[in-house]
């Protein structure tokens, strides 16, 4: 078995920020006024960022992966199931990740486990499909209460899951949702569905969640000491409270990546790029935007606070300190090989989720990135290199 | 009802009581034979007792609750829009043995004296909203609370950020920053979306008592158009703005805002 699976993450970040950005505007969420948004331009960036992604499929990436998020400049992907229904086309071997759907946002739960089915369909099975409850600044864009944000997330994944494996019609009862017929046409390929993934930041119920339903969880833009931290309570939660032992296959770790020739290359050509992501784009937000009260349940701002975390992450930072802390993953080939073998035997991860394109990186900067990953780091991963050759999935074997 | 004989003009008694399961903490202060005024704070307050309630102790029998989800009083799960606050508030006057009191409603607290005076126009016997919420003036939205840093909060809500002094803690300690977190919490469990009630208008006219609407001249927060609102869909109320007061007007003019309440709940009658 592989020792650690490969999943390119795009945010397909809108990188024309005008003169004079960094003093105008506090915050790149919520507020950024969109007539900074061209959308000629957006029409020749998406074809490029598809062709990207097209490359990490040739290259042998186990799957390309695509978020949602709403009215920014870092991530340009309100509706990532439209975004998945453009890569089943594009992409032929890999499977195409959405992580994920924001489900408190959607009054209309039923609708994501349709689209996710239609996926599911479209590509052959290659869908997995990631849920979240939306960051901070999104309950502001759609009006959603945080303060019901777990419930409604909760209760649209007991639908979707229902939706997807119970036979239908069935009807569902629930506080927020309620149906009296759930009847899904098309179903999802994948038996019993297509694999859930469940991103997080801090929140304790979402690992908790994660470990109950053995779904991989997945940290984002977290230190390699909070990694450690949360994989550790995954597992002892898997252990100790569900009565198993959890695969490094359920836990998942998202960073940016870059690599050159030496390390001192790495950090001198990765810097402008790493911080247009932390300084200029997803970091770059009102602080109370992060955190909408009931966002957080009371026990885990308790922790928060008390471990001053949400305060570290959204503080200015160095790229030093970026690099230093593991929060972003810049070296030589074998600093890389060895900051994620680290992951491996020491963390027990089996999934890196690497961000390549930050920001205003160049096409060819991109490609490079890539062929370097694909060359040097993957192989040593894997039991043996995959094959660049499309490989129809074998829907009978499913 | 029998009350301790330690409760004198400016004394106050501090107490908990027991509502829908709810142990609600609350002040009591004034003379026990003086008229009962039930006073139901805004949402910067909870568990205070300051100089403008000891203004108000001085004329009648004053009772300071704090609202499930602000100072000692927590808020269950259940509790969960303004129609929650009406029940807990209605259980609350009889858990007081307020038959018919005077309503005096701040802020949020304004917005929950008005909703019971409309559901429960026989056991309000006068009433004042103050900087209250519960309307929606589509061309004068409140702004975005929660979109405010604490500075900008009391920087929006006072014309005078000094006057809130009172307010400001010794000391910013992980134990008052989750304090802080838990009322903004009840606060957007009741106001994030859509921060009104779009029946009160309608129902504001079953409300039978005097009213008087006392409103910061310079309120940024709940504008004084919502008091003239108000004072439109409330048949006997009359409006009165406080010059040099925003939206707290007892802690930047607390005098005017005493002797404005005063002497509208002494007076005989209503407005007319």
């Amino acid at each position: 078995m592989n020792k650690l699976s490969f999943h390119y993450h795009h945010m397909m970040p809108w990188p024309y920020l005008p003169d004079g950005y960094d003093e105008t505007y506090d915050s790149a969420w919520v507020t950024l006024p969109n007539a900074i948004y061209d959308p000629v331009k957006g029409h020749d960036l998406f074809n490029r960022y598809f062709n990207e992604l097209e490359r990490a499929d040739q290259l042998g990436w186990d799957s390309v992966i695509v978020p949602e998020h709403h009215q920014n400049a870092a991530v340009t992907i309100p509706s990532p199931n439209i975004m998945a229904a453009v890569l089943t086309q594009r992409i032929k071997r890999a499977k195409i990740g959405i992580i994920g759907n924001s489900l408190p946002l959607h009054a209309d739960p039923l609708r994501v486990a349709e689209e996710i089915a239609m996926l599911d369909v479209i590509s052959g099975g290659r869908i997995i499909s990631g849920f979240v409850r939306a960051i901070g600044m999104e309950y502001f864009n759609y009006g959603v209460n945080p303060t019901l944000s777990r419930e409604l997330m909760n209760e649209a994944h007991d639908l979707i899951v229902q939706a997807w494996t119970r036979p239908g019609p069935f009807a569902f009862a629930g506080e927020h949702f309620n149906y009296r017929y759930v009847n899904i046409w098309p179903r999802p390929i994948q038996q019993p569905h297509p694999p859930i993934w469940l991103p997080g930041s801090f929140s304790l119920e979402t690992i908790d969640t994660a470990a109950r339903y053995k779904y991989p969880y997945m940290t984002v833009f977290m230190s390699t000491e909070q990694r450690k931290m949360v994989y550790g309570l995954y597992r002892r939660l898997a252990e100790e409270k569900y009565g198993y032992e959890a695969s490094p296959e359920q836990l998942a770790f998202c960073a940016p990546m870059f690599i050159a020739e030496t390390d001192e290359l790495a950090m001198k050509q990765a810097e402008q790029y790493v911080l247009w992501l932390f300084d200029k784009a997803f970091f770059k937000v009102r602080p109370q935007y992060v955190t909408p009260p009931g966002y957080f349940s009371e026990q885990s701002t308790l922790n928060m606070l008390k471990s001053g975390m949400v305060e570290q992450m959204m503080k200015k930072r160095s790229f030093k300190e970026l690099v230093d802390t593991g929060v972003v993953i810049v070296g030589s080939v074998d600093t890389v090989l060895e900051k994620l073998a680290y992951h491996c035997d020491e963390l027990h991860a089996g999934m890196i989720v690497n961000v390549t394109r930050l920001g205003p990186m160049p096409d060819e900067v991109v490609f490079e990135q890539q062929d370097l990953m694909a060359r040097y780091i993957m192989p040593h991963f894997r039991e043996k290199p995959a094959t660049s050759e499309p490989q129809p999935v074998e829907v009978s074997s499913l | 009802m029998s009350v301790p004989e330690a409760i004198q003009s400016a004394e106050c008694l501090e107490r908990t009581v027991e509502v829908q399961g709810i142990a609600t903490h609350l002040f009591e202060a004034g003379n026990p034979a003086a008229h009962p005024l039930l006073y139901l704070h805004g949402m910067l307050d909870g568990n205070q007792w300051l100089d403008y309630h000891k203004a108000m102790a001085r004329h009648f029998h004053v009772f300071v609750p704090d609202i499930p989800g602000f100072g000692l009083t927590a808020r269950p799960n259940w509790m969960r829009d303004i129609s929650d606050y009406v029940f807990y508030v209605r259980d609350l006057l009889d858990a007081l043995g307020l038959e018919k009191p005077f309503i005096v409603g701040h802020s949020i607290g304004g917005w929950i004296a008005a909703e019971i005076a409309a559901w429960y126009p026989d056991r309000v016997s006068k009433l004042v909203l103050t900087g209250a919420l519960g309307l929606r003036i589509k061309e004068t939205p409140m702004p975005d609370i929660f979109a405010m840093s604490p500075e900008e909060i009391i920087g929006t809500s006072f014309a005078n950020p000094m006057a809130a002094l009172p307010l400001m803690p010794s000391e910013i300690s992980v134990e008052y920053m989750f304090a802080q977190y838990k009322q903004l919490t009840t606060l957007a469990s009741l106001l994030w979306n859509p921060g009104y009630d779009p029946k009160l208008a309608r129902r504001l006219a079953r409300v039978q008592c005097p009213t008087l609407l006392l409103w910061g001249e310079h309120d940024r927060l709940i504008a004084s158009a919502y008091g003239e609102l108000y004072q439109t869909l409330i048949a006997d109320s009359s409006l009165e703005k406080l010059a040099g007061a925003g939206h707290m007007p007892m802690f930047e003019q607390p005098e005017a805002w005493s002797s404005a309440i005063s002497q509208f709940l002494n007076q005989e009658g209503g407005n007319a």
